[in-house]
């Protein structure tokens, strides 16, 4: 069912809209960021500075983004989505050109208050596109072929100009989130086969590529490659990380070694501490049972939007919620993943968790769209 | 698909009959399709969460389930420091005969920068400069402030050293652990070890190669690992090889040589207990430079290098002779000269009478006998003979410069060759050769590779010549010290030298004959000559002896003198004790009560 065809009259209006948001939802994501700032008050030190007060702001400020969003209607923000997708479209286009540079990657626009990663802004602007494409396309032309090509291009196009930053992780976790939307959406089975076995196939050619005459990657590629997949071929160097971190990891054994007590987080071994490793330190002082009891909190966001999702009639709505509910997962899973090298070592932070500006506001506006489908949902 | 039809035509019919409004039929058709097309697409959309919910589950399972593993391992450091595979730089040692220790390995440690992590790259710069004077300071400042994120500053680095680059405190010089090769006795047997270098370079470690030498020849058995608790066991003894350094390094000096070699090595296995060429080296700092420069201090005289070894190459025609029983040491033979071949003449250094006894050809080093009795023997025979000796093909000693040192052959043999090789011009071979023939006539005729190894007992090669000519050889050989050419200073009392001289003068630089004043002496020597254990070449590359009034080039006044020391002093070394031959009593009246 689509709002042209039913009612809004049953849908709450006004201030009135704050009674019907999902609240579980809201105190679950507290929690979390509440998590992540003891975290990063024990990293630095049993300190506010350098970054647990600055997060406590931002995730203030993430919080009445989110409410903001969720107070204005859906169907403003399926109206929105295409424009939304197109702007961020061009601010990656802008990075492109005029980006600043650091850590060897363009990635960033200096607004002079926040440094705007557009491939942020893109991860939810991708999702509200697909979803909005799907609501608009009719249902028997979901797996026409060139219905399929349109948002596999509006999926690609985005994804190749962050690669080109050059930013793998993102990149990978766009292509995953819009992907999930299509199949959720019911595009045919034989779309995505062909593509996972296109691409397995490709990358073996390229490996296998390697010491032949047409070998399609450098020496140096190569290596680059190996070390993803086996990081003590450099301790040093790409692997440090990751070894560092699952030593932490092991030496938090199932209890942890108390707050404020981890070592090797303490001790500088590990570098990104407060961003992208920050799951390490939280397993070191808080063992097995803290990690599971973080991933159990995320299961919940999870749970909490599938089921709000599974209530929408409305097809945008629920096909954005499970979006960015996927995208959420993705994030966690690939963070969680990487530290405890089950996956090469890509920069995605920890949702709500690790210290970054933009990427916790972007996130917390994606659950305030989450928020608006669930009070604007038909009823 | 079949389709239920939006106007099916019978209800159409029967509605106009009963006066309803058939598009009313029409619009609950169409609802009623889309309904089943949202059902449908309802049901899609619930097996797809299912599996999307599937892939969740299992994510959350991977994850905890790896959490919980990783919770329950120990933390442990990884064992490899590496990249790009593992480097080795665990190197066996390599010892002498004895276990003594020629090349082992010492941990130092490496410098490196990372540049961004520098707190004041010029105030590092200033203090590194402090510690390294040598370090370029250009350079170390370019690459410090440059965009760099690594820069090698010192490969080796003391334990001194080590220490005052961390008083410096700069967060960004760090120190990596390194294995180096160490050559504990500095240029002792330079030219036998060759020298070591690194290959690929981590900040953990470091590949160690051979770069010359043994390290070179066995770098495969002393980089595996498996090899590391045995260490290589060399042929050379240590003290033997140091005293023969030493003293031909002293003779050298005197004779005022450009360059010198000695070969001393066992006649019943080819073991090789001394091997020196000078000038030397310090492998510890291997200098640069190819075998292709004769005057390098890399180049190895006593492997590679290869010359017209002269007079001492007049025994092996003798003992074929002898072998072939063309002649036996009392015959007389016809020495007048000079001998006319064509333009060439060969001639004797001085008038030695008219004829001589075989013996004494030898004894006198007579190049008309030698060349008549090349004649006797024609060229195949004695080509065969030279072959067996091993004359023609490289030495199988486990260098990497014994492939250098491949004998260079006249391009046509002729019976003129022949007469010429036979007193040893025409033929260049290395001195580890002209050692290896002397060998097999001392050992009793048997063939021998020189070897480098240490072997636990004697393996004789294929016999080359009878035991009876052998012997005779060996007989004359020390007829010459006692009577000949190496009367004058060859002998060392107790130990019974028997060998032979040669002087050959080299080819002049710019063609056209021999030089008369560059020589290379030569003495090839076997001792004790009643039961000839082992045999000493001394080669001495422009050697001249000047106490004289007229500078004197002969081998018997250069290369003899050097190898009686040589052997007065090794012989203890090897365990051999004096052995007096019976003297013929003189002056003594025998009486009886």
């Amino acid at each position: 069912m689509s709002y042209l065809e039913y009612t809004v009259k049953t849908v709450p209006t006004g201030l009135r809209k704050i009674l019907f948001f999902n609240w579980p939802l809201a105190i679950l994501l507290t929690a979390i960021a509440a998590l992540g700032v003891l975290q990063l008050y024990s990293v630095a030190g049993g300190s506010f500075t350098p970054w647990a007060s600055p997060q406590i702001k931002r995730f203030i400020l993430g919080f009445l983004l989110m409410v903001m969003v969720g107070m204005l209607p859906i169907w403003f923000w399926r109206s929105v989505s295409s424009l939304a997708y197109l702007c961020a479209l061009g601010l990656l286009l802008f990075v492109e050109f005029f980006g600043a540079v650091g850590m060897g990657a363009k990635r960033w626009i200096d607004l002079g208050f926040i440094n705007l990663q557009p491939s942020e802004v893109m991860k939810i602007a991708l999702i509200m596109a697909i979803a909005s494409y799907y609501d608009w396309l009719p249902l028997e032309k979901t797996s026409k072929i060139i219905w399929v090509i349109l948002p596999a291009a509006i999926i690609l196009l985005p994804a190749a100009l962050v690669l080109r930053q050059p930013d793998l992780g993102t990149a990978i976790l766009l292509t995953l989130g819009g992907a999930v939307v299509m199949f959720l959406a019911g595009v045919h089975w034989a779309y995505f086969i062909t593509m996972i076995t296109a691409g397995i196939g490709l990358i073996s050619i390229v490996f296998q590529s390697q010491g032949t005459s047409w070998q399609m990657l450098k020496d140096y590629q190569f290596r680059r490659i190996e070390t993803f997949l086996d990081p003590t071929n450099d301790p040093l160097g790409a692997g440090y990380n990751i070894i560092q971190s699952k030593i932490a990891l092991g030496s938090g054994g199932w209890s942890g070694r108390g707050f404020m007590q981890g070592t090797q987080s303490r001790l500088n071994f590990l570098p990104e501490k407060h961003t992208d490793f920050i799951f390490t330190t939280l397993a070191e002082e808080f063992g097995f049972i803290g990690a599971i009891s973080l991933l159990s909190l995320y299961a919940l966001v999870l749970v909490f939007c599938i089921l709000s999702a599974l209530k929408n009639k409305d097809r945008f709505s629920s096909l954005l919620i499970f979006g960015i509910a996927s995208t959420f997962f993705l994030f966690f899973a690939v963070n969680m993943s990487m530290v405890m090298g089950l996956v090469p070592v890509v920069g995605v932070p920890l949702p709500l968790v690790s210290y970054g500006g933009s990427a916790m506001l972007i996130l917390m506006i994606g659950f305030g769209l989450v928020q608006s489908a669930h009070v604007h949902r038909p009823r | 698909m079949i389709r239920i039809p939006l106007r099916p035509l019978a209800t159409i019919l029967k509605a106009r009959k009963t006066g309803k409004n058939p598009d009313d039929i029409e619009r609950a058709n169409i609802r009623q399709r889309h309904e089943d097309m949202q059902d449908e697409s309802r049901v899609r959309a619930e097996g797809r969460l299912l599996v999307l919910g599937m892939l969740f589950f299992l994510g959350f399972l991977s994850i905890s389930g790896r959490m919980a593993f990783l919770a329950a391992s120990e933390p442990s450091e990884p064992k490899v420091h590496s990249f790009g595979g593992a480097i080795h730089a665990q190197r066996a040692d390599i010892v002498d005969r004895q276990g003594r220790i020629l090349a082992t390995n010492m941990e130092t440690a490496s410098l490196y920068a990372r540049p961004q992590e520098l707190i004041d790259p010029k105030n590092a710069v200033k203090q590194l400069l402090k510690i390294f004077p040598d370090l370029d300071e250009t350079r170390l400042l370019r690459d410090f402030s440059g965009v760099r994120k690594f820069v090698w500053v010192k490969k080796k680095v003391s334990p001194e050293q080590k220490q005052a680059v961390y008083d410096i405190g700069d967060p960004g010089l760090l120190l990596g652990p390194r294995e180096m090769r160490l050559y504990p006795n500095g240029r002792l047997a330079a030219h036998v070890l060759g020298g070591a270098r690194f290959g690929r370079e981590g900040v953990h470690a470091a590949e160690v190669l051979g770069a010359a030498g043994v390290e070179r020849t066995f770098d495969d058995y002393l980089r595996d690992v498996a090899n590391y608790d045995a260490p290589l066991q060399l042929s050379l003894d240590l003290s033997v090889q140091a005293e023969v350094e030493r003293l031909l390094a002293g003779g050298m000096k005197v004779m005022n040589a450009k360059g010198a070699a000695a070969v001393l090595m066992d006649v019943h296995t080819g073991e090789v207990i001394a091997l020196a060429s000078l000038p030397d080296f310090d492998p510890n700092h291997r200098p640069v430079g190819s075998g292709k420069d004769s005057d390098n201090p890399v180049f190895n005289r006593a492997v590679q290098g290869v010359y017209e070894l002269g007079s001492t190459f007049k025994i092996f025609a003798v003992a074929q002779a002898m072998e072939l029983g063309l002649v036996n040491p009392d015959t007389m033979l016809d020495i007048r000269g000079p001998i006319r071949f064509g333009r060439f003449r060969i001639r004797d250094s001085h008038y030695l009478g008219k004829e001589l006894s075989v013996s004494d050809i030898i004894v006198e080093s007579s190049n008309i006998g030698t060349a008549r009795i090349a004649q006797m023997i024609g060229v195949d025979r004695q080509q065969q003979f030279l072959r067996d000796f091993g004359m023609f093909e490289k030495t199988s000693l486990e260098m990497i410069e014994a492939s250098g040192g491949k004998p260079l052959l006249p391009r046509k043999w002729t019976e003129l060759s022949a007469m010429t090789i036979s007193y040893g011009h025409g033929l260049s071979t290395s001195p580890l050769h002209l050692a290896a023939g002397y060998a097999a006539l001392a050992n009793g005729g048997y063939q021998v590779n020189p070897t480098l190894i240490r072997k636990e007992q004697p393996t004789l090669g294929p016999r080359i010549i009878s035991e009876s000519a052998a012997k005779a050889s060996v007989v004359m050989l020390r007829k010459v010290v006692t009577q000949g050419t190496a009367k004058r200073y060859g002998d060392v009392p107790g130990y019974a030298v028997a060998g032979k001289t040669g002087t050959s003068e080299k080819l002049k630089k710019n063609g056209g004959g021999y030089d008369k004043e560059r020589v290379l002496a030569s003495f090839a020597s076997v001792f004790p000559a009643h039961d000839p254990q082992y045999v000493l070449v001394v080669a001495m590359d422009e050697a001249v002896e000047t106490v004289g009034l007229k500078p004197r080039r002969t081998a018997s006044l250069t290369a003899v003198p050097v190898a009686a020391e040589i052997i007065g002093r090794v012989a203890p070394l090897l365990g051999m004790r004096p052995h007096f031959e019976p003297q013929v009593l003189t002056n003594v009246e025998l009486t009886a009560n």
